[in-house]
């Protein structure tokens, strides 16, 4: 079947003036890259129109006092409050293009957690994006806050957000100087099943940040399936539950506290199971400074006084 | 009712129905638009309306539309080829090929745009040819166009491409949501340089199967038989292969995997029309092309979020298929 080749060499070169577009660089407008590596001309001021395509980002702009520029937002993104009335662009993974459009921004923020297929399709609709790497470590918080501040040319409001929360974080590394004991932990997040987060959840970083040693830690994983097994032999000293109201916490404790073996373990035992607030604690934005805190106090109240 | 006067009334109906889908597919979205947005635009269009009519609507109907008419063109030349009602595009490898290349482009993360292609379209639509290639160049080997020794070659390759496919999901479960959009297709990422893309060929493709339709009208009668007729019978068939393999790897390419267009609509179009190629050809295209430009309006506007499309093709067209096939026997 020589015809074959031929046949995709000719589809090719037909496409070829297709798939060519040339834009020519503008060397005078200073430019920023995203941390794709796409570069995108630097807005002189702050946008009028900003779409955020993740709850975090859309809590990090808020808490750059631009809330009343974001135009657009997901449907999980519930924080602060006011986001309930801005328009909904879709989800996490189904954000919708044609809503994106229409809403004229003038800067969408994304996350590489989107799918780049149509994050690449936005741009090819001549938008301005901006895409964000998503955190791994609470050190990455504070240069994610100024790297949006850089976009929206907020840099001085970032900077004071970012100099505020490196101060707390310090001072919770300061209480914990020289501490000798780090408890061992156990995080459940409330749902099905023994959800808990390895190792290369940010997570673990906060545990560890606030003193605590992570049970999963040596799972290379954001988010790993438990077994029970597991935490009967780890015996942790303390359990966080990350739940969304009182109500889940209760229910999560008492589930765990009912499953066979796990009710023996130390942290059940002393009745150190605590609450952590979901929403917070899984956006990558201020508020962890926040979970930072109550972790901190509660694996050491001798060092803190105990939960704020 | 006569025979031509059905036929006419076939096309007066899909040509009624194609034109009222494209405005539908105008008319409807997410964002809400109505007739008099459309109306403006057209005279003076703003950039955000532009945008969403031109580039978005617009842009997705065609592309539906051609993909539409290519897989049921690719169908209708394999069942002809292969006097086989069960053939079609995907049969023969060019789907679980195709399959292949996307899921490994992503496993790979190889993302760049190419041609209008995106990076996994390109490897979708090199690896569908690829699969193709080997399976003709293995089945012809021992010099005849056995129809018998292509199809299952086909379906061997196709299952070897597929457990290959599964592999790669498997190792790299986080591409789970860009692979089920090329495991079952979606026009989301439709847009002009595509349509520039595979507009002409399948236009050339279209033109020389209705070229070489009374050839493959021919060819019904069994291969020597179209040989003494003065059919030149291995040339046809080559051609005939080419595009379909063509048609269908150029399809999946665009918009991922979408089956049962291919093996359905030629199916339909025969039963209401005839079995002559000629027409047969030209009124597959048009019906494959707006079966599925309405395919895709349910797929974007049943839900909040977008269906992938390979699930309405089936959904809507299985049942209508065994209505047709019961009502006629």
């Amino acid at each position: 079947m020589r015809a074959l080749p031929v046949a995709l060499a000719l589809v090719l070169a037909l496409a070829l003036p297709a798939g060519v577009s040339g834009t020519g660089a503008q060397a005078s407008v200073p430019m920023i890259t995203d941390d794709l590596g796409h570069p995108l001309p630097l807005p002189r001021q702050t946008p009028r129109r900003i779409v955020s395509m993740a709850p975090n980002i859309t809590e990090i702009l808020f808490a750059l006092g631009l809330g009343d520029r974001v135009v657009g937002v997901t449907r999980f993104c519930d924080w602060p409050p006011a986001t309930k009335d801005i328009p909904k662009i879709g989800g996490l993974v189904d954000p919708n293009v044609e809503v994106i459009r229409s809403l004229d921004p003038d800067l969408v923020i994304a996350f590489r957690g989107n799918p780049l297929r149509l994050v690449d399709r936005l741009r090819r609709l001549d938008l301005p994006v901006f895409v964000l790497d998503i955190g791994r470590g609470l050190d990455a918080l504070c240069p994610l806050i100024e790297r949006i501040g850089r976009v929206t040319r907020t840099e001085e409001r970032a900077a004071a957000l970012a100099a505020g929360l490196r101060a707390r974080v310090e001072a919770v590394d300061a209480g914990l100087r020289d501490v000798a004991v780090r408890p061992d932990v156990f995080v459940l997040l409330y749902g099905q099943g023994l959800w808990t987060c390895g190792g290369e959840s940010y997570v673990n970083d906060l545990i560890t940040r606030a003193g605590g040693t992570n049970v999963a830690a040596a799972l290379p994983k954001k988010w790993v399936l438990y077994k029970r097994e597991r935490i009967i032999r780890d015996d942790p000293d303390a359990v966080f539950i990350l739940a969304r109201t009182a109500a889940d916490f209760g229910a999560g404790r008492n589930a765990l506290a009912r499953l066979p073996g796990v009710s023996g373990i130390k942290a059940v035992k002393r009745g150190r199971i605590f609450e952590l607030d979901e929403n917070a604690a899984s956006r990558f934005g201020p508020r962890l400074v926040d979970v930072l805190a109550r972790m901190a106090a509660l694996l050491h109240p001798e060092r803190f006084g105990g939960p704020a | 009712m006569s025979r031509t006067a059905g036929r006419r009334l076939f096309w007066a109906v899909c040509l009624v129905l194609c034109l009222a889908g494209f405005v539908a597919s105008l008319l409807t979205g997410p964002v809400h638009t109505g007739f008099g947005d459309l109306w403006r635009s057209l005279g003076h269009p703003d950039r955000i309306h532009r945008a969403i009519f031109i580039d978005l609507r617009l842009s997705r109907a065609v592309l539906a539309f051609l993909v539409g008419a290519a897989l049921a063109l690719s169908g209708a030349i394999l069942q002809g080829y292969f006097r086989n009602p069960m053939a079609d595009p995907f049969v023969v490898g060019v789907s679980s090929g195709a399959s292949l290349g996307a899921v490994l482009a992503i496993a790979l993360g190889f993302n760049a745009v190419a041609f209008g292609f995106s990076g996994p379209g390109l490897f979708a639509f090199l690896s569908g040819l690829g699969i193709v290639s080997l399976v003709y160049a293995l089945s012809l080997r021992r010099g005849g166009y056995k129809v018998e020794t292509i199809l299952l070659t086909g379906i061997a390759a196709g299952a070897l491409a597929s457990a290959a496919t599964s592999f790669f999901l498997f190792m790299r479960s986080d591409s789970y949501d860009q692979a089920v959009f090329w495991l079952l297709g979606s026009f989301q990422l439709a847009e002009w340089s595509q349509v520039a893309t595979i507009g002409p060929w399948v236009a050339i493709c279209l033109a020389v199967s209705l070229w070489l339709a009374r050839d493959m009208d021919l060819l019904a009668l069994g291969d020597e038989s179209a040989q003494a007729l003065g059919s030149p019978v291995r040339r046809v068939r080559k051609a005939f292969l080419v595009m379909s393999a063509l048609l269908a790897a150029m399809s999946v390419a665009v918009s991922g995997i979408i089956g049962f267009v291919g093996l359905v609509v030629p199916h339909w179009v025969r039963l209401l029309i005839g079995p002559r190629h000629r027409t047969l050809f030209a009124a597959s295209a048009l019906a494959g092309g707006t079966f599925l430009l309405y395919c895709d309006l349910l797929a974007r506007n049943l839900l909040p979020a977008e269906l992938p499309i390979g699930v309405i093709t089936a959904a809507v067209g299985a049942p209508f298929f065994i209505y047709l096939l019961h009502k006629k026997r």
